[in-house]
């Protein structure tokens, strides 16, 4: 299923560049969502991003060759605006607009999850339990073994790591190993 | 730690949602593209950034030489600030395709 040409390609086979953008965005939403979500702990940022991510892909499709897989470029403009994300934290929380970010970097749970869970089932509040403790988890790993673990989590293999995030394979196998050590710690009541 | 448990480690990092979920932010994204963009506050950093070096710069202590007339910026030059939000997709283009 997974399709990394070029979407030039894919529109010639049928349809316009709209037609080629529409099946981008169903191919690779999913990961671009998740990866946002669990690199800023917040829903409503990670729609943002994961809408900005497309359309800045969208706006810049020419410059893209197909030399790395789509997927790996998206997940690297994703990558740099979840750091964008962070630097605009980290300026609200030094001029104190953000409380929170005092008291560090854990979100909300209602910032996490797209629903409120308060209204939901019994079963659903469990779920909810779980991804606060799967983000707190996540959260407290130092940033760059998250973003590790979190393209990691997303089937992707060291060497498209490595591409997404602009780092030596040997570096993230080392982040790797250090980011799964500490979320086994973390989550070890589930594994 | 074996593999199993890393396969469970990873599923449980997954992120999952209903349908309706995916069909929203897909006809979101879609509509978006179509329309004008509005951006929310974070996402001008870059352009928030270089607005205050800009500012840095004109307000720093005047040469001994004086200019030749009071300096302004433009209109056009503050929009193409915006071109600095393209830098998160620069950075994400291999050296090699630049």
């Amino acid at each position: 299923m997974e399709k990394d040409g070029k979407p030039g390609e894919e529109a010639s086979a049928g349809g316009g560049p709209e037609n080629a953008f529409a099946l981008v965005v169903e191919e690779h939403q999913r990961v671009v969502y998740a990866v946002a979500l669990r690199l800023t702990g917040n829903a409503a940022a990670a729609e943002d991003i994961t809408q900005e991510t497309f359309l800045a892909a969208w706006k810049h499709l020419k410059g893209f060759r197909g030399e790395s897989s789509l997927k790996t470029w998206l997940l690297r403009i994703a990558a740099n605006k979840c750091r964008s994300y962070w630097r605009w934290r980290k300026l609200r929380s030094w001029v104190g607009l953000d409380e929170r970010d005092k008291d560090g970097d854990g979100p909300a749970i209602g910032e996490i999850l797209p629903d409120d869970p308060a209204g939901r089932p019994e079963q659903a509040a469990q779920a909810a339990d779980l991804e606060r403790r799967v983000q707190a988890a996540i959260a407290a790993l130092p940033p760059r073994q998250r973003e590790v673990a979190v393209l990691r989590a997303q089937e992707l293999s060291v060497a498209e790591i490595a591409a997404a995030l602009g780092m030596a394979e040997g570096t993230v196998k080392a982040h790797w190993f250090e980011a799964r050590k500490k979320l086994a710690g973390s989550l070890g009541e589930y594994l | 730690m074996n593999d199993e448990k890393e396969k469970k480690l990873l599923s449980l990092l997954e992120v999952r949602r209903p349908e309706a979920f995916w069909n929203r932010q897909r006809g979101g994204i879609l509509a978006a593209a179509a329309a004008p963009r509005h951006r929310a506050a974070w996402m001008l950093v870059p352009a928030a950034a270089a607005a205050a070096l800009l500012l840095m710069f004109l307000g720093r202590p005047k040469a001994p030489a004086p200019l030749p007339g009071p300096q302004t910026v433009s209109v056009s030059f503050l929009e193409n600030l915006d071109m600095l939000d393209d830098m998160d997709v620069l950075e994400a283009v291999p050296e090699s395709e630049l």
